[in-house]
């Protein structure tokens, strides 16, 4: 295994405790008593992500389950109103930050395409940053990093996987995941499941099988290589000659079933379905994958026949908790084609599927919980007129699982799109034409077991870009569609506090060190970390 | 998702024709259309030659920076406009036009400012005017909605839809009156539906107007400006920009493309072509 590599126990233990004792630190106090005496070290080895401190945000969604749920409670719904900045790191990109950063050991691991930062997690100071070479690939975005060890990964738009030293940002080596110049290209955050690390591609501008991989995390060794659709051509193929069914989004991990939940992307060619007859599996699908060699135990597809670009990569979320009277291992997915789905993760079969956003495509739901499309919906030479649009009933950015309300809150988009086909249009990539005609967007909060709208709020605008966080505290952390950070009540939605920082283009994050809890956002292309003022003479 | 514009010129082609029955060609720019494949490529002013060097250093830097929205050929994307047939593109000398988009962006519409060195600007440059040159001896439009496609549907069942529908703030003879000449196919269906096809913030969408009464009684009237949770703001009568926390003040807000929103949940499909093919008759 690593060596371990970060500070002092010691000194990080008395500086906890010290900060804890601090008026108005006294919330953190129970939480850092709790984890300090291992937290300390911080190695991050399979047993510390599976049980992560909350002095860490060590994977893309915070842990394992997807649920983006902290423990921490020091800001409350009482107190939120006196956040304040703590510090801002300013990327320079042209882009929106798009992903999640990471914590461990008190550096902040940044990214954004060609681009990782290492950042004091206390005062938003660069530590080192690395560049990749410039490269051809879309530069669409980028989701995060992931860290093992004393190893940082870094996925590039050409498909590189770098890993780094997480100390120094020294790149260590270097291997391809997937072959940028047939088309495919990388946002994605990886998913390290003990001695393995995860890694999908995207692709949907050409005829691309989907693949998701899996490295040696030490030496960059290619261990498996999952198809969700067979390489164009095959013979006898189950997709029926689709490919496509990228998993561009990081999945979650059940350790006791030792599964790994990954959402599979839409089929290509994208809106010409009639080339490609039949269900298109496993493309839309909610997928059950052992780590160790790749096989698929489950899957469950969202959409049939998607002729809308509505991948299933939302997230994923694991939750143990009753479903009708009876306890269940439980996968809740908010997916972009404006269902919700329950799904029973041990087994892969349906508990419920309900609208939670505009959709006008289906006309019911069959025996296996899989929403039936209206033939007449798909793209067609004349126009389709089209809930949700192509953006989807929602997208990449994270909802969150409370527990204490049984809530899941969604950035939710009720949208319409017209689509259209005609041959002429061919049967490679996009393969057809859509345009966005009107969406809004809005904050929902679903009852887990029926997908009840408990309350919902108007995020005044169109599609909101921010994902969601939330604390054991009761307070929801979220950003709008115009350009405010914001705070919110929980139980009914109610807003406690904003700032307008820009946009929020990625899922929000907290974290404490120093018995502070920061709370982490993106507004525009800058970084911005919150928090309660620290008491009087202390820094 | 980005809806980039790199077309405010577009103006000249389509100047104010949108449905609304207040907008007027002289208010504003039209807005953007995504793809508007159906209008003939506009021609390029001045013919510009590129060095291959410059225009390959641009294919790179296109193909990673715009190809997303754009595609990597420029010819329009998941959701950007195809540049081919951009009258800013067209109109553009080296860069003289462009340069200045590329590094302003369009924030509200999702396309970012680039802080680029000249030199990559100047290859962006190149390599787009080599793709608009590319396009204009090239038959057929691969993403293209031709307006003969749409003909699906019935003008009398649409002129019957449109006395329920749509009579109550459009009128054939007024607003509408020869409203098939300045638009045709794509441009035409998605002006229908909802007539800001650059969304909301469009500078082009019909004005929603904003009545806020102050604290001491006075009312303030004017174009709504901005609207979130925390802020109103409008522009009042002498263009100035002014903005109040939304819990100090009482408003109402005026947006007359709410009932389109509400339409897009009644269309059926053929209603949709039954009433297109009814304003096609208004010429």
């Amino acid at each position: 295994m690593s060596s371990p590599t970060f500070k002092p126990c010691a000194e990080t233990r008395r500086h906890r405790f010290a900060a804890a004792c601090r008026p108005g630190a006294w919330a953190a106090t129970a939480f850092v008593s709790l984890f300090a005496t291992f937290a300390s070290a911080q190695e991050v080895d399979p047993r510390f992500l599976l049980q992560p401190t909350t002095d860490s945000w060590p994977t893309y969604h915070g842990d394992y389950t997807g649920r983006r749920h902290s423990p921490l409670k020091q800001i409350t719904p009482d107190n939120v109103r006196q956040m304040t900045l703590a510090w801002a790191f300013n990327t320079g990109q042209s882009q929106p930050i798009k992903g999640t950063p990471i914590v461990v050991n008190g550096t902040l691991y940044l990214t954004a395409p060609d681009k990782i930062w290492a950042i004091d997690a206390r005062t938003g100071r660069q530590l080192w940053q690395h560049t990749h070479p410039t490269n051809t690939a879309f530069h669409i975005g980028h989701r995060g990093a992931a860290v093992r060890g004393d190893l940082v990964y870094l996925t590039t738009p050409d498909c590189q996987l770098v890993a780094l030293d997480a100390r120094t940002g020294k790149p260590r080596w270097t291997v391809e995941i997937a072959d940028a110049k047939r088309g495919y290209w990388c946002t994605n955050a990886p998913l390290i499941v003990r001695n393995h690390l995860l890694v999908g591609v995207s692709g949907d501008f050409d005829n691309l099988p989907g693949i998701l991989r899996a490295f040696d995390p030490e030496t960059g060794k290619p261990q498996w290589t999952f198809y969700s659709t067979p390489p164009a051509g095959t013979a006898n193929s189950i997709s029926g000659g689709a490919t496509g069914g990228q998993m561009w989004m990081t999945g979650t991990y059940d350790p006791e079933l030792n599964l790994v939940y990954v959402g599979t992307g839409n089929p290509t060619p994208v809106l010409n379905g009639p080339v490609r007859p039949g269900d298109n599996k496993w493309t839309n699908s909610i997928l059950a994958i052992n780590p160790d060699n790749g096989e698929l135990r489950w899957g469950f597809q969202n959409t049939p026949h998607d002729t809308h670009d509505w991948d299933a990569a939302e997230v994923p979320v694991l939750v143990d908790a009753p479903f009708a009277g009876k306890p269940r291992k439980l996968l809740l997915q908010a997916a972009r084609n404006g269902y919700y789905f329950v799904l029973d993760r041990v087994t892969g079969k349906s508990l419920l599927t309900t609208p939670f956003a505009r959709a006008n495509w289906a006309k019911g739901v069959d025996d296996e919980g899989r929403p039936i499309p209206i033939v007449d919906k798909e793209p067609a030479r004349d126009g389709r007129l089209v809930s949700p649009d192509e953006s989807g009933g929602t997208n990449y950015r994270s909802p969150s699982f409370d527990p204490a309300t049984g809530t899941l809150i969604v950035s939710a988009h009720d949208a319409y799109g017209i689509y259209f086909f005609k041959p002429e249009h061919g049967d490679t990539g996009w393969a057809g034409a859509d345009y966005g005609i009107h969406g809004k967007g809005i904050l929902r909060a679903l009852d887990y077991q029926t997908g009840a709208v408990r309350w919902s709020h108007d995020l005044h605008g169109g599609v909101g870009a921010a994902g969601v966080l939330t604390t054991a505290s009761g307070v929801i952390f979220t950003g709008d569609s115009t350009g405010n950070a914001m705070a919110l009540r929980t139980t009914d939605g109610k807003t406690l506090w904003h700032s307008g920082i820009g946009r929020v283009g990625n899922s929000p994050m907290t974290y404490e060190l120093d018995g502070r809890q920061f709370v982490l956002f993106g507004g525009g292309s800058v970084l911005y970390a919150f928090g309660l003022l620290p008491a009087e003479g202390k820094n | 998702m980005p809806r980039p514009s790199l077309v405010p010129l577009l103006a000249t082609a389509l100047a104010g024709i949108c449905l609304s029955p207040t907008l007027r060609a002289a208010e504003t720019a039209a807005p953007s259309q995504a793809s508007p494949a159906s209008v003939p490529r506009p021609t390029t002013v001045v013919a510009q030659e590129f060095p291959a060097a410059q225009v390959d250093a641009g294919r790179v830097l296109f193909g990673a920076q715009c190809g997303f929205c754009h595609g990597r050929d420029a010819f329009g994307g998941e959701t950007g406009p195809d540049l081919t047939r951009s009258t800013l593109v067209a109109s553009d000398v080296r860069g003289d036009k462009l340069a200045p988009h590329l590094r302003a962006g369009r924030i509200e519409k999702g396309m970012p400012a680039f802080t680029l060195p000249d030199d990559d600007i100047a290859a962006l440059v190149a390599y787009i005017h080599e793709q608009k040159k590319r396009a204009d001896s090239a038959v057929g439009g691969r993403r293209a909605v031709d307006p003969s496609d749409l003909q699906t549907g019935n003008a009398a069942a649409g002129q019957r839809y449109f006395a329920n529908a749509c009579a109550r703030c459009h009128s054939p003879t007024g607003d509408l009156a020869g409203v098939a000449t300045r638009h045709v196919g794509l441009p035409l269906l998605r002006r229908m539906l909802y007539p800001t096809p650059g969304g909301r913030d469009d500078p082009s969408r019909v004005p929603q107007t904003v009545r806020v009464t102050l604290g001491n009684g006075q009312v303030v009237t004017g174009k709504l400006a901005h609207r979130d949770e925390f802020t109103i703001a409008l522009l009042d009568e002498r263009g100035w920009t002014r903005s109040w926390s939304t819990d100090r003040v009482k408003f109402t807000v005026d947006d007359p493309l709410e009932a389109h929103v509400e339409q897009l949940a009644k269309y059926t499909d053929s209603d949709m072509h039954d009433v297109l093919a009814y304003l096609q008759t208004l010429r």
